[in-house]
């Protein structure tokens, strides 16, 4: 048995893990994953700080998915203060949500394009992303780190020609997309790559808590939170699935979730050009503590605070959703027979390794113990 | 000669990411798609330290990457710039209380840095492109040094 050791600093990597493989001639046995680069204590440093600097804090976790993580924060203090907030801006909220989506799933497309070194689908994914930067900035302000929302509302309104360009931009976009899914579909070399490789089962899945595009792309359609999300329920919401549980899957998963997206933001529009008011309310913070679900890009994330009255934060807990799809990795090597195979499988999972370090404490839920977490 | 004259034009860059948010590595990411087009000035994004030319460093350095930053740099083949990209980067920016060592110029040499939380793509390649002449002579008098010696 050898090991092959990648990064932290890699070619496909973008971001630093460190990966040991443990190899007997090209076949992949097993995987041991460090971890703790990027961990930057973010859940310490926003004890004892205002709400007001947390939310600033909480789009810090991860760049790919930042708006997601203010939302759900955002939305966990307005569900324990019992704040409302206007159809506008929930309507305003869905609709950045979804345009970040559509981004963050373009890039683990591209960045699987380049893994598998199909480097044209993977550029050609990336040039379809900057236009959806664009209509974030209209909307925003910023292309990454939006600073979009505030608890009781957002920040600002949109107006009548961002909606027609936001119309027009998202036709250009579902002809491109309709073009991607047909390369990926027909073309042999993308498609067939990643065929009956890195597969993983509805067993292993409820074993390994996998959320988001993998455990969609494993025929567990139900794992999607945005069923249980008020909003998205007025919208009559159906989840994207597949059930073959492979790489090509998960990336197929990926590709038809942007399409019903770009369904939604219509949809969305729609509501948004019937309502009226402000799109802000004014907050009073009561102290208590309380947990909220959404479906960030890559599965649910949880956010539990507890907050005092005026308004500063005791405690803040923050799961994300890569680290169960990291363990889910580890039954996935055993259909990989190469190791290039099981770097492209890496990629397909769409690992966010920002979000992913916190501090994890496995409890023992029969005997109480608690210990700390490391992937072996 | 061919050589020589070859590789004054191709500048390869390695990204490291010491402990941010990934969204200044988005932005490098982006350079590569059409409309920004980074290959066309002759920079590749190869992210290999040990045929690297520019270090593109982004996000404080956190307790891990100490050492593993200066051994980093140690591997850098001689003519070598770094560039601290992003407001984490240059003064450790939110994460100053967290659970990280200081800025990148606190453990090595920087030559030049990007502000911005994150910088704009246009601004990361205008950064490069200047301090690109600067690892050209530098690689030139480097060039003529080892040619003297033998």
């Amino acid at each position: 048995m050898n090991v092959v050791p990648l990064g932290p600093i890699n070619p496909i990597f973008k971001e630093p893990i460190r990966i040991k493989l443990i190899v007997e001639g090209e076949t992949v046995l097993g995987a041991e994953i460090e971890m703790g680069y990027v961990h930057r204590g973010i859940e310490k440093i926003m004890e004892g700080k205002h709400y007001l600097k947390g939310i600033y804090l909480a789009e810090r976790v991860c760049g790919i998915c930042s708006y997601i993580h203010t939302w759900t924060f955002a939305e966990c203090i307005e569900h324990i203060s019992n704040i409302e907030v206007p159809d506008k801006a929930r309507y305003l909220r869905v609709l950045t949500t979804e345009l970040e989506r559509i981004h963050s799933h373009l890039i683990a497309i591209s960045v699987y394009g380049l893994s598998i070194e199909h480097e044209t689908f993977g550029i050609w994914c990336l040039n379809t992303r900057e236009h959806v930067m664009d209509l974030l900035e209209t909307i925003t302000g910023n292309r990454i780190n939006m600073g979009f929302n505030v608890v009781g509302g957002v920040r600002q309104d949109i107006n009548k020609e961002m909606i027609d360009k936001i119309y027009k931009k998202l036709e250009e976009l579902r002809n491109d997309m309709k073009n991607i899914l047909e390369i990926y579909n027909t073309g042999p070399l993308i498609n067939l790559r990643g065929r009956g490789v890195g597969v993983i089962g509805y067993k292993e899945i409820m074993k390994t808590r996998a959320v988001g595009p993998v455990a969609r792309a494993s025929a567990l359609p139900e794992s999607d939170w945005r069923l249980r999300h008020p909003t998205y329920k007025e919208l009559k919401f159906k989840p994207v699935w597949a059930k073959e549980g492979d790489n090509s899957a998960r990336t197929l998963v990926r590709i038809k979730e942007i399409l019903a997206s770009i369904d939604l933001i219509e949809k969305i529009l729609e509501l948004y050009q019937e309502s009226t008011g402000a799109v802000r309310n004014r907050v009073n913070i009561k102290g208590g503590s309380g947990e909220w679900k959404n479906e960030a890009h890559r599965g649910e994330v949880t956010y539990k605070i507890s907050l005092t009255d005026g308004g500063i934060i005791k405690r803040i807990i923050i799961r994300s959703p890569s680290v169960m799809n990291l363990e889910a990795y580890k039954y996935m090597l055993k259909t990989c027979p190469t190791v290039s195979d099981a770097v492209t499988t890496y990629i397909s999972i769409d690992p966010c390794i920002s979000c992913t370090e916190r501090t994890i404490v496995l409890v023992d839920k029969k005997t109480g113990k608690t210990k700390p977490y490391s992937f072996k | 000669m061919i050589k020589e004259f070859f590789r004054k034009r191709s500048i390869n860059v390695c990204i490291v990411n010491t402990g941010g948010c990934n969204g200044c590595d988005i932005e490098l990411v982006s350079l590569l798609a059409s409309r920004y087009d980074i290959e066309q000035y002759g920079i590749y994004v190869h992210n290999n330290p040990r045929e690297a030319d520019v270090l593109l460093v982004s996000g404080p350095v956190t307790l891990p990457w100490k050492n593993r930053l200066k051994e980093l740099y140690e591997k850098t083949p001689e003519p070598k710039i770094v560039v601290a990209v992003g407001a984490c980067a240059l003064s450790c920016g939110i994460f100053k209380e967290g659970n990280v060592c200081g800025p990148v110029d606190k453990i090595i040499p920087v030559d030049a840095t990007i502000p911005g939380c994150p910088p704009r793509p246009s601004e990361i390649i205008q950064a490069i492109l200047k301090v690109a002449p600067i690892a050209l002579s530098k690689r030139e008098e480097h060039l003529k040094k080892i040619a003297s010696e033998n």
